[in-house]
């Protein structure tokens, strides 16, 4: 009895201690912020359809975005997820976000909001896939992603619609629409930084992060 | 270097990492955009090459006399001045416009100017040579989007009517019947897509799309026809579409088309009085097509009437039900019923007989997506005229298209 009893208060300090060192740790977490230059946004007209009988108004795409991540070797602390919910839409004959960063393990739906038909698809290494005919009214037909890469989008009905999923083997990513980020919660350690603004402008910076650190790095995409 | 090298080679080329990062840049930088938007010019194009082994003479719009190897390049200008103007050029490197025709050829096989006076689509007008306005085929005509690689029956089987040269008495019309297609001279129901030259409007208005347009050649003439010439005044062909889209699944169509199907030489061949004027070529067609998930169905059912000179009205049915599938990311197939079915006329001895032999085929065809920019397909089409004499009773044909 006396044992149990003992044994019982070790695991009470053991806990707390486990406790108070991640509490401690997480407030040593570092962050990193700063600014990517985009790209200027292109005011563009697609091609009108070339026969009668094809239809639909095509809205502006959305400006250029950037996602910024960090890689490395996390601690399996970190690398644990619980994988959130995300869409790729189609709305206006354009792509939804038309650059969504996702984590590897990720299931992306692709609801059409549109009043006719769009077929998303992609010939990607990473990710081969072709949902065919969906309507705004059909349940969104979803995706796993299992594999890290660039995977790139279209339509099988409007050729100029062009969409990206950056399937990401990290925990920490932002996309940025207006070129200002933020990543915090992040491990100590030696990492590489990334930019991705698109396939031909991908930046990096070796960052040493140390407990509650705040850096800041911009990546000037000119 | 031979066919199946350069087969081989557009294969390699197009599945390789870097040759398909080379043809997405060449999609970006064969593109011209103005600062402010408002003018852009795409160059875009297919690159065909295609071979056919028939067991006997080719069926359909196959020119060659045998097994043959066709090529392809065709360019594709599409260029907008802001929002309301805009252009289209489609030009072509071949063994001419039907596969097989001569050893090559070089041509503008269309072009537009297009006016949009709204912001939206409710009224395009156009003038140039383009596609006809008639049936659902047209929009998905090209080597990348056909499932198949031959035309649907009303677009490519041969009737024995003579542009050129209208028979004499009923009974030489329909001696033609025991004849091989004559296919230099004998019309289909509708040549391919009707590059003709001429004026169209269209538009759409919710869930309803018209399209009229008036052109130099009749549905069922050949490409020489097509081209600007004085016909456009003199014999003009009026053709229309109404379409209906009940919802993004449904698409319905009807359309019509009427003008003289003969050709100005044909004149010396009419009884005294007639001018080519007075032959019409009358074309019914309803149209209909359905698509859901990896599901896609198209029909269509021509009704038409060709007047002919000393003999009376000819009338054909011809139809086709298509379908396709998508087996997985990159690998589909399709199938196509087509059936031709021939009235009768005045046999010139107080009966009635059928004018063509009535005719049916089935396509199967199985294709595969290696990337977006590359395309193989393979087809198999059974033919069977319900007479002695066969016209490319089986067909195997594969085509390997490059998409930039």
């Amino acid at each position: 009895m006396e044992n149990n009893g003992h044994n019982a208060r070790c695991g009470a300090l053991l806990t707390t201690l486990i406790l108070f060192g991640a509490i401690v740790a997480f407030g040593q977490r570092a962050l990193i912020e700063g600014k990517v230059t985009l790209p200027k946004p292109q005011v563009s007209v697609a091609p009108p359809p070339r026969y009668a009988g094809q239809i639909g108004e095509i809205a502006p795409a959305d400006p250029p975005e950037a996602v910024v991540y960090l890689e490395g070797s996390f601690p399996a602390s970190d690398t644990n997820f619980s994988p959130s919910a995300n869409q790729v839409r189609q709305n206006g004959m354009q792509f939804r976000p038309a650059l969504l960063p996702i984590r590897v393990g990720t299931k992306v739906s692709f609801p059409n909001e549109d009043d006719f038909y769009h077929n998303v698809f992609s010939y990607s290494k990473s990710k081969r896939f072709d949902l065919g005919r969906y309507r705004r009214e059909d349940k969104p037909a979803t995706q796993l992603f299992d594999k890290p890469g660039v995977v790139k989008m279209y339509c099988d009905i409007h050729q100029h619609m062009r969409g990206i999923i950056l399937v990401l083997d990290t925990p920490y990513f932002t996309r940025t629409t207006n070129g200002v980020y933020r990543l915090q919660d992040l491990p100590a350690g030696h990492y590489l930084l990334k930019a991705w603004v698109n396939e031909t402008h991908v930046y990096e910076r070796p960052v040493e992060l140390k407990p509650a650190e705040q850096l800041h790095v911009d990546f000037d995409a000119k | 270097m031979n066919a199946s090298s350069i087969a081989l080679a557009l294969v390699f080329l197009a599945t390789n990492v870097q040759g398909q990062e080379w043809l997405d840049t060449v999609d970006e930088t064969l593109s011209l955009k103005s600062r402010n938007g408002l003018f852009r010019s795409d160059l875009t194009g297919l690159v065909d090459l295609e071979g056919y082994y028939v067991d006997q003479r080719p069926p359909g719009l196959l020119f060659d006399d045998e097994s043959f190897f066709n090529y392809r390049t065709t360019f594709f200008l599409d260029t907008s001045f802001g929002p309301h103007l805009y252009s289209f050029v489609q030009a072509r490197l071949d063994r001419g416009f039907d596969p097989g025709e001569s050893d090559f050829e070089a041509r503008l096989d269309e072009y537009l100017l297009r006016w949009t006076p709204w912001d939206d689509s409710r009224l395009n007008l156009q003038f140039g040579k383009f596609a006809t306005v008639v049936g659902n085929w047209v929009q998905r005509h090209d080597s990348w989007q056909n499932p198949l690689i031959t035309a649907p029956m009303p677009y490519d089987t041969m009737t024995v009517i003579s542009a050129d040269y209208p028979a004499a008495t009923p009974a030489r019309f329909l001696a033609r019947r025991g004849k091989a297609d004559l296919k230099s001279d004998w019309r289909p129901v509708i040549w391919g897509p009707v590059y003709a030259t001429g004026w169209g409007a269209f538009g759409t208005l919710g869930k309803f799309d018209y399209a009229f347009d008036l052109k130099n050649a009749a549905l069922s003439s050949s490409p020489y026809d097509w081209k600007l010439n004085d016909s456009l005044w003199q014999y003009p062909t009026v053709s229309g579409r109404l379409g209906f889209r009940p919802s993004p699944a449904w698409s319905h169509g009807a359309s019509f088309s009427v003008g003289p199907y003969l050709s100005p030489d044909a004149g010396v061949y009419l009884p005294p009085g007639q001018s080519i004027r007075d032959y019409d070529q009358i074309t019914l067609d309803y149209d209909v097509s359905y698509a859901w998930h990896r599901w896609q169905f198209w029909g269509e059912v021509f009704l038409s009437r060709f007047q002919v000179p000393n003999d009376g009205n000819a009338d054909v049915i011809t139809y086709y039900l298509e379908a396709k599938y998508k087996i997985t990311a990159g690998l589909f197939a399709a199938v196509r019923w087509n059936q031709q079915v021939f009235g009768t006329v005045n046999n010139g001895a107080g009966g009635q007989e059928g004018w063509g032999n009535d005719v049916y085929r089935i396509d199967l065809a199985l294709g595969y997506r290696f990337t977006r920019h590359l395309q193989a397909k393979i087809q198999y089409s059974l033919n069977h005229r319900d007479a002695l004499l066969q016209q490319g009773e089986q067909l195997v044909a594969a085509q390997v298209t490059l998409r930039f």
